[in-house]
């Protein structure tokens, strides 16, 4: 049965209109979604009303958690002062408008959920902060999958949509036994692993200006990666009329994240 | 005997280049100052001359600048190539000295500058006649940057988004810039040319503070975002404290700098 995993939405209600419409047209009923509902974008209520009026399964994205517990990442989020100050803006701007109820709703987010041997999370099994970016290093790629007990890891964050195969794997161990000197050398060999990141909904940031979410058929393994049109202007004058910053429209339009990825992608937030 | 030459041009076709290219490849002493020019209509003047000016004496520290009361010309070497840039979007009715605007003549007799020739980008062949655009209509605006250092990242970020249209139609950018460790950037863009130049000063300023040398960002375009862009600069600049935090562990690292001319 072929499902449909969305991530990254950030309040753009017209791609995530647009996304659920191309969903239901192929007779998808079921939908994952990996959070980041709000943040930058005009209509942070409006996208929780309709991802909870969906009863659409959904764990939590960094921004959620930082709408909930108030700004927690540090400085090592943004890669430039400028990126953290108008994060920072968006941030406040939202967590001004956001209803107590949707607030509500985005702490009862889990950290992920599991369908048999699928994991949906944000970022990776440890943290919404972590970017799994499609070159990261073979082995950390797989123990982030293995570990979490997964055989495909279903993540977002990065915006970017891959699928990446992770094969060949092996653990080596050397075992030395009670009052023997000699060690004895043990291999096991690890089964395919997977990780399928969905793009981003509402921040496009693969070249174009379309909304990106993925298909993945259950019975046969086939991932499809979507690509959908929808009304950019309609979010840009919102982003206008709302007030927030007019280079957030600029940035939009173009296909540009709003805030570039840090410089050190890989780092994960302590705090 | 000197050689005095005024070289006018619209903006963004290579004056400030090709008067550093002509003063490298002049063996003797070389002087330049940059004249504001005339209003012309539709067409801001650009009244901020120190990017040009700055950027000219970090390459060329021995440069003299021709407004300078103590410079008599009479009394410099023979040798001496002096350059006066001029911003001049149109062609004048008469090339050479003789279509030389009575305005910018008297400007000139203040100065005590007597031009042996003039020469115009668009209609000169010694000069290049690439990149020379047809200017009816142009603002401008002048930030000025003296004292701010800017977080490296975001001035790239910043530039990225004024070049590529973020606040207006940008034709021409360009800017000297500070960061944290020294040194500093002329920064230049103009439409017809692909990817912007940065190039570094050769002065590296000590890490002790905010340098004390001209910084400015002037842009010519139209429909220009002033708001947006002095907004975006406020979000990019160092604050005393961020930038005390950045040059603290450099002071121990850097060499002992020579000082700026």
């Amino acid at each position: 049965m072929a499902h449909a995993v969305i991530s990254c939405l950030h309040a753009n209600l017209a791609a995530v209109e647009a996304v659920l419409d191309d969903i239901d047209r192929q007779g998808i009923d079921t939908i994952s979604c990996l959070g980041d509902l709000v943040g930058y974008g005009p209509q942070p209520n409006e996208v929780v009303d309709l991802i909870r009026h969906r009863q659409i399964a959904t764990c939590q994205g960094c921004w959620d958690e930082d709408i909930i517990d108030g700004l927690n990442a540090c400085e090592c989020s943004y890669p430039s002062q400028l990126a953290e100050r108008r994060g920072h803006l968006a941030h406040h701007w939202t967590a001004d408008r956001i209803t107590e109820e949707n607030r509500s709703f985005l702490a009862s987010l889990p950290m992920s959920f599991r369908k048999d041997q699928l994991l949906f999370v944000h970022g990776s099994p440890n943290s919404q902060h972590e970017y799994l970016l499609p070159d990261m290093n073979a082995f950390a790629a797989l123990e982030r999958v293995d570990t979490a007990g997964a055989e495909t890891l279903f993540c977002g964050h990065t915006h970017q949509p891959y699928v990446r195969e992770l094969t060949g794997g092996s653990i080596q161990v050397k075992v030395q036994r009670n009052n023997k000197e000699e060690f004895e050398e043990q291999e096991q060999r690890l089964p395919v692993r997977r990780i399928v990141n969905a793009g981003s909904v509402g921040e496009p940031r693969h070249g174009n200006t379309k909304a990106t979410y993925v298909i993945h058929d259950d019975q046969s393994g086939v991932v499809t990666i979507r690509e959908v049109e929808y009304d950019v202007a309609k979010t840009c004058q919102a982003i206008l009329d709302v007030g927030l910053p007019e280079v957030f429209a600029w940035r939009l339009s173009h296909g540009f994240e709003y805030a570039e990825r840090a410089e050190d992608a890989s780092h994960v937030c302590e705090r | 005997m000197s050689k005095i030459c005024l070289i006018s041009g619209p903006p963004g076709c290579g004056k400030t280049t090709w008067i550093l290219n002509a003063m490298r490849n002049h063996k003797g002493a070389c002087g330049y100052f940059r004249l504001p020019g005339l209003p012309e209509e539709g067409i801001e003047v650009t009244k901020d001359n120190s990017i040009d000016l700055t950027w000219l004496i970090d390459q060329l520290p021995q440069l003299r600048h021709l407004s300078d009361p103590n410079l008599k010309l009479t009394s410099q070497p023979n040798d001496l190539l002096a350059l006066i840039e001029m911003s001049q979007c149109h062609l004048p009715k008469e090339l050479g000295l003789n279509g030389l605007d009575q305005r910018i003549k008297a400007q000139l007799k203040k100065l005590n500058l007597h031009p042996d020739r003039i020469l115009h980008f668009g209609a000169d062949s010694e000069l290049p006649a690439h990149d020379t655009l047809k200017f009816n209509q142009l603002e401008t605006l002048t930030f000025h940057l003296r004292d701010s250092v800017w977080d490296p990242n975001s001035l790239s970020s910043f530039w990225f988004e004024l070049v590529n249209g973020a606040y207006g139609d940008v034709y021409r950018a360009k800017a000297l810039m500070n960061l944290p460790d020294g040194r500093a950037y002329f920064c230049n863009w103009m439409m017809t040319q692909e990817g912007s130049q940065f190039l570094p000063l050769q002065y590296v300023a000590p890490p002790t503070g905010r340098p004390k040398r001209g910084s400015a960002l002037v842009v010519q375009g139209k429909a220009l975002d002033a708001v947006g862009m002095q907004t975006t600069i406020d979000d990019c600049v160092l604050s005393d404290e961020v930038l005390e935090m950045q040059q603290a562990p450099l002071r121990n690292q850097q060499p002992v700098h020579s000082q700026f001319n």
